[in-house]
């Protein structure tokens, strides 16, 4: 019984992928259709999906918002395989899209937020429509099922505390066993070698393209500077460099990195980042999306991203957003930075009502009476405020 | 080891058997003085939600279309056949559009709510609401905003099915057993169905039957009549079925 | 068999000790909630969940925590989360501060099940000032969605800061029926709502 479980997993870990050179762009056939019971099955648990979630509350239907996206999808993999994508915005704080079989894709606002400019954005986007062309969400489910029958199996044998079936073995193992440790890994590694041919291909789709090959490895550069802000934060240890995290989905960022930085070198084509479009396509949304960020209690995270979409130059609204980010976790020096914050931001905008309420509410927290005045400030600059009874409450 | 011993020859005449576990898992509640007499009433029968798929050892949910398209069509011609032992007009509600759409989400999300909530709090033992056990007590409820899904079909009633199967594979059927040495208990596949009715003019549910171990192969024609049946035992008011010569 | 998760339910994905039982709340007598101070007295039957959300917290419901649930918040100390955590290493919530205003509870609240439930989608409706326990206090209004279920949600809170301890009492159900027709039965709860000295 060890024997052959052995040999399973072995079967499980096929060889790591070898550097490969960007691959020419195949022609588009065009949608593919579900072949065979497995195949069929998963398209239509997407088609399920896709119905319930078109509706849903967390779905943005801002049409000129979806509209851009849109062209900036047909700008990166061409107009062949941008018609077949169907777009979907998604409220989420966190780095993602991703694609099911059917067509679906669904963007987070939290990629929006780190993308920065439409290079970038059309860069993750691009390595998403690659694993839909690759047919990776088909594979990867065939593969969990085997490897989570195989820890299943392992557990029980182990005569462990094996809690009831549910769901997903590794949801519910509480003993760490060896074997079963090995089995969910190379779950994992499967995925981690898809995403290797995913991030080729789609530089495949960045040098047929008009953007600059090098936003996509400045992507994770960023990414890993902000996951080790966040550790940094919570006292945990960073996973970023080469030790390959258990859990990772993907390759290392670093490897990624690196391996992206490379390619793009080797390419040598100019490109466009299509900042200036971005940022007006987003300029509605950016308050929104700080204040979501915001509300995730990653200090430190937040602080490390707002200082990188700053850059040299801090807008008024990243400043705004700094001064929320402060005065919302509150300690006694946040307040203070958090004031300081709030006074940069009406000395550009003495017209920023909302910078007053801040203000004011930070200095009300460390004791300062000069907050009653900033909050009659921003009474009289906003009388109907949804607050404004609260605030007026306040100083009294 | 005696004990143990026992365990893998039970679980072995199971296995061969095929036998549902022993204890009740199936149960089913009336509203107080809730009669339906033949003919009496309009049915409006909500499009069921139907969910068909393997269990792997590992406990995965393998949804397979075939599966679920076949279970689908069975137990629509099965609810066609049932309809007439209803012993009242059965008509089937039409997929709505625009506004009304939304409104028919919103109550079918709330039935699975609700039923899940008469499961919990007064079905099944384990976490039971004191207000809820007590005798002759079945007090749920959709609201009466629910009447505006059947606007238009004259219907009095709504009748909800809720339907899941997980078929565990041959893998976890072996797993069972030889859990059964390790004195772990493994579910092997989840056969899961709720129907309730729910009187149009007061919102009020007045009959809900909740099974976690249904019989019948949804996949068969055969099957979906056999789980209807089950789904729709104890329908109140409802009728034997017409003799043979008669149909 | 699908299991719906409202936030009673958090309980479920987290190691718990063995359950007490759920117990009967008769109408119109004083109870303490919540191992604190607070007494309340409701004006019709209740049943007290034996699962708490937290340490200083309780709830109650009529139907079933998906279908109607208050929440009591009694005396949560500095630095403490409004309820267990569900996912402390890579989830953590936010905690209660002292020196927080008023205004900083709703957000303190929403942010909490923002991250417990893991859903984007939850907003605070209205703010508005209040007397609750015989102090100044806040009172909110929000609406929320858990994005594995399709059932709205909406909700209620009231809450003051006495003695640098946060003390409210928050109303859950579903935007269908229920939040309509019991929110009168939590409004009743919070007008008896007193605080022993």
């Amino acid at each position: 019984m060890a024997v052959a479980v052995a040999v399973a997993v072995a079967m499980l870990t096929g060889a790591a992928a070898q550097a490969e050179p960007i691959p020419n762009l195949p022609p588009y056939g065009g949608a593919y259709q579900p072949q065979g019971v497995d195949e069929r099955g998963l398209w239509m648990e997407f088609d399920e999906i896709e119905r319930s979630f078109r509706d849903s509350t967390v779905v943005i239907n801002d049409a000129s918002l979806k509209a851009y996206i849109q062209q900036v999808m047909c700008r990166m993999v061409g107009t062949a395989r941008c018609e077949t994508v169907r777009l979907y915005i998604v409220r989420n704080t966190s780095f993602n899209a991703s694609m099911g079989p059917n067509g679906m894709m669904i963007v987070h606002t939290g990629l929006l937020l780190r993308a920065r400019d439409e290079a970038k954005l059309a860069a993750v986007l691009g390595h998403e429509f690659a694993h839909f062309e690759l047919r990776h969400s088909l594979l990867r489910f065939k593969h969990s099922r085997t490897a989570g029958d195989i820890a299943a199996w392992a557990g029980v044998a182990g005569a462990g505390a094996w809690a009831l079936g549910g769901r997903g073995a590794y949801n519910s193992v509480r003993m760490a066993q060896s074997v079963q440790n090995a089995a969910i890994g190379s779950t994992y590694a499967h995925t981690r070698d898809q995403e290797r041919q995913a991030d080729l291909l789609s530089m495949a789709y960045l040098r047929a393209s008009a953007y600059d090959p090098h936003c996509f490895p400045d992507i994770w550069d960023r990414l890993m500077d902000e996951a080790d802000a966040t550790a940094q934060g919570r006292r945990q240890r960073s996973t970023r460099y080469d030790r390959v995290s258990f859990f990772a989905d993907h390759p290392t960022d670093l490897e990624r990195a690196t391996t992206l930085r490379g390619l793009a070198v080797a390419m040598n084509k100019p490109g466009e980042d299509g900042k200036a479009r971005y940022d007006t396509a987003l300029a509605g949304w950016r308050a929104q999306l700080f204040a979501d960020q915001i509300k995730r209690n990653d200090f430190e995270g937040t602080d490390y991203l707002l200082g990188q979409l700053a850059g040299a130059q801090w807008s008024t609204d990243l400043l705004f957003a700094r001064g929320e980010l402060y005065r919302t976790r509150g300690h006694p020096r946040d307040l203070a930075a958090a004031v300081g914050f709030y006074r940069d931001v009406v000395a550009r905008d003495p017209t920023h009502a909302e910078a007053y309420r801040g203000l004011g509410l930070a200095q009300l927290r460390s004791h300062d009476a000069a907050g009653a005045e900033a909050l009659r400030t921003y009474l009289t600059m906003k009388p109907a405020a949804d607050d404004a009874a609260m605030i007026s409450m306040l100083i009294q | 080891m005696l004990l143990r011993y026992m365990a893998l020859v039970v679980s072995c005449a199971l296995l061969v058997m095929g036998a549902q576990p022993a204890w009740a898992q199936e149960k089913s509640g009336t509203k107080p003085g809730f009669v339906l007499p033949p003919g009496s009433a309009k049915i409006l029968l909500v499009r069921p939600t139907i969910r068909v798929g393997a269990q792997s050892t590992g406990g995965m949910f393998e949804p397979n279309a075939d599966w679920t398209a076949q279970a689908r069509d069975n137990i629509a011609a099965a609810l066609a056949l049932a309809q007439t032992r209803l012993g009242n007009q059965v008509i089937v509600a039409e997929e709505p559009v625009g506004p009304a759409a939304q409104a028919m989400a919103d109550y079918r999300a709330l039935f699975s709510v609700l039923a899940d909530s008469v499961m919990r709090y007064q079905f099944f033992p384990g976490n039971r609401l004191p207000s809820k056990k007590r005798k002759g007590v079945f007090d749920w409820t959709m609201g009466p905003g629910v009447a505006q899904i059947a606007r238009e079909t004259g219907a009095d009633y709504a009748l909800f099915l809720s339907n899941q199967d997980q078929f565990g594979s041959t893998g976890r059927k072996f797993l069972q057993v030889f859990a059964a040495f390790a004195y772990v208990s493994v579910k092997s596949g989840e056969h899961t169905g709720m129907a309730g009715l729910v009187d149009l003019k007061t919102g009020d549910l007045v009959w809900l039957n909740a099974d976690m171990a249904m019989g019948g192969d949804v996949r068969t024609p055969e099957g979906a009549k056999k789980r209807v049946a089950q789904l729709l035992e104890d329908f109140p008011g409802s009728v034997a079925p017409a003799t043979p010569a008669a149909q | 068999m699908k299991r719906t998760l409202w936030l009673g339910a958090i309980l479920l994905t987290t190691a718990q000790p063995a359950l007490a039982s759920n117990t009967l709340i008769v109408a119109q007598a004083p109870v303490a909630v919540a191992k604190s101070p607070m007494t309340v007295t409701p004006d019709r039957e209740w049943n007290k969940m034996g699962a708490r959300p937290g340490r200083n917290s309780e709830s109650w419901t009529i139907d079933g925590d998906g279908l109607n649930e208050v929440t009591f918040y009694g005396g949560i100390e500095a630095d403490r989360t409004l309820f267990r955590e569900v996912s402390k290493r890579t989830m953590p919530l936010p905690r209660f501060s002292a020196t927080m205003l008023l205004t900083d509870i709703p957000a303190l609240f929403e942010a909490s099940y923002r991250i417990a439930l893991n859903t984007p989608v939850m907003k605070i409706d209205t703010v508005a000032p209040t007397t609750f326990l015989g102090h100044k206090a806040v009172q909110f209004a929000f609406t929320y969605s858990r994005v594995d279920e399709e059932v709205r949600r909406r909700g209620d809170a009231v809450a003051a800061i006495i003695g640098g301890k946060l003390f409210m009492i928050t109303f859950d159900a579903p935007d269908i029926f229920y939040y309509q027709r019991d929110v009168a039965a939590y409004r009743a709860i919070v007008a008896t709502a007193a605080i022993a000295r």
